[in-house]
């Protein structure tokens, strides 16, 4: 996480639980915040994924580094504490490369989920991605269908 | 006349606490059982061909149980490939919403053997049994504790019948005997398989560890019992998977040629006996019937999109997708299809398309 005093992450209170947002880089739909460095996007998990995951137990990929993915493309899967589910690409793009370490120890995702939990780099346009104000706007209008979504299957 | 009993507890991908956990306390509770030897591997399905894991695996002679976090069926035909083979064990070990569709499943494939030859009636099968147990059915140890001793329990009775003659039938001649105790054959396994380091008469287990570095593997395997050799899958892969040994049969020749994620073959295979272990749709990881998962399912939240697709419009589309990914041209349905599409005409929808969609709906 950033040690920058001065720039306050925005927060989103899902019911008690205030998810923490720096505002040092963009977020996708789905949930995941991304960095641009050295001409690629660098992915992780927002606060309100991993809010929602709890501790990760395992992950896996369905592809390899190097492959070209559109957007949405199925790219692999997660197991948490509470939940299981298939990964799919924020962006379209190259898919470069891997946190390789998460494969043995994803634990980083809970501990360093800004830092060292990062999940993969893609190599593709930006453009759909949203501003940190954008994405709390888009939090908003999705957080009470993510509540019925756990509520529903919980109830099933 | 204690039998040995081998016991190989294959370890999950996850970092789960409750996963290693179960796994331990199986492994903790079995070491205090007399008759069992236990072998603990990295999982199963990631083991390399040669490696310290197939190795310890094949050593085994005897009869053997497996827990894996793997489908029955999945972690059977997976030792198969591996060379690692026998009579399929059954166990008390099930899901347990799955008892009626059983019947159901059990019956249709009485249906199936009656009108058509499977691989595996004509197939040598080494003379022991292996006992695939899927430890995500249950989770406390307990139960899978039990049912080791069964089987332990059953395979000493075994042995007991065999010695008063009951499998040979009548009164065995003293020849019969010795042949018994010494099979000729080259498929018969010895009577006393371990070995045991520990002196005779002493019951406590032997435990091995193996520890191997593995990457993640993706290849499939095929469920003899239900392949009938009719060549699909191997027109329809374009990357050289599949192969044929000497006697004309089908195998997978070359696991590592397969395109991680792909599960096309098995979604075109009339059998449905293409198994890709680790595939996250049941019936293609080898379950027999659809389990529900407990926890809840994130996908559309992560941006599943919506599908309407057709079994086979998912494999086409699949195998394009690989094709492209390997710098090769997309070919569509155009190859690798013709005898299904005859057949699509007339009947639209087979049953196992229909069960792959209601699934992949899911």
């Amino acid at each position: 996480m950033s040690d920058d005093s001065d720039i306050q992450p925005l927060v989103f209170m899902m019911g008690n639980f205030a998810a923490e947002f720096p505002i040092d880089r963009q977020y996708a739909k789905n949930h995941m915040w991304a960095e641009a460095r050295d001409g690629v996007w660098r992915f992780g998990f927002s606060a309100y994924a991993v809010r929602l995951l709890q501790d990760v137990y395992f992950l896996d990929w369905s592809v390899d580094a190097g492959t070209t993915l559109r957007e949405k493309h199925e790219i692999g899967s997660i197991e948490s504490k509470k939940a299981e589910s298939s990964l799919y690409a924020p962006i379209a793009g190259r898919l470069v490369r891997f946190n390789e370490e998460l494969l043995s120890d994803p634990s980083a995702i809970n501990l360093d989920k800004y830092g060292a939990g990062w999940i993969f780099e893609i190599e593709g346009s930006g453009e759909s991605l949203l501003s940190p104000q954008g994405y709390m706007e888009h939090l908003a209008g999705v957080w009470e269908v993510t509540q019925r979504t756990i509520k529903g299957q919980m109830n099933e | 006349m204690a039998k040995r009993i081998a016991v190989v507890v294959s370890q999950g991908q996850s970092a789960a606490p409750a996963k290693r956990q179960l796994e331990e306390d199986i492994v903790a509770a079995l070491l205090m059982e007399p008759g069992i030897d236990v072998v603990v591997v990295p999982h199963l399905y990631d083991l390399k061909a040669d490696g310290t894991g197939i190795l310890a695996l094949r050593g085994i002679m005897g009869n053997m149980i497996v827990l894996s976090w793997l489908y029955e069926r999945g972690a059977r035909w997976t030792l198969d490939r591996a060379g690692i083979r026998g009579k399929e064990g059954l166990t008390t070990i099930k899901a347990a919403d799955d008892e009626d569709e059983e019947e159901e499943n059990e019956d249709n494939e009485e249906q199936g053997v009656d009108d058509k030859e499977r691989v595996n009636d004509s197939r040598e099968i080494p003379n022991r049994k292996i006992y695939c147990l899927d430890l995500r059915v249950h989770s406390a140890a307990q139960p899978y504790i039990d049912e080791v001793k069964r089987i332990a329990r059953e395979n000493s009775m075994q042995l007991v019948s065999l010695g008063i003659g009951m499998e040979l039938g009548g009164r065995p001649k003293t020849e019969q005997l010795a042949r018994l105790a010494q099979p000729t054959n080259d498929t018969a396994l010895p009577l006393h398989p371990h070995p045991s380091p520990l002196p005779k008469g002493e019951g406590a287990a032997a435990l091995t560890r193996i520890d191997e570095e593995l990457g993640r593997r993706w290849y499939p395997v095929i469920d003899y019992s239900r392949c009938t050799n009719c060549m699909e899958c191997i027109d329809f892969c374009l990357f050289g998977v599949y192969g044929v040994d000497k006697v004309e049969t089908i195998l997978v020749e070359q696991p590592d040629n397969c395109r991680k994620g792909c599960p096309a073959c098995s979604r075109v295979c009339p059998e449905n006996a293409i198994i890709f272990p680790q595939h996250k749709t049941p019936t293609i990881a080898g379950a027999s019937i659809v389990a529900e998962s407990l926890k809840i399912d994130l996908s559309k939240l992560f941006g599943a999109p919506e599908t309407g697709e057709t079994a086979e419009q998912a494999a086409v589309r699949e195998r394009d997708e690989q094709l492209v990914l390997a710098g090769r041209e997309a070919v569509g349905a155009s190859v690798g299809l013709p005898k299904r599409h005859e057949a699509k005409s007339a009947e639209p929808k087979d049953e196992l398309d229909s069960l792959i969609d209601a699934l992949d709906k899911f």
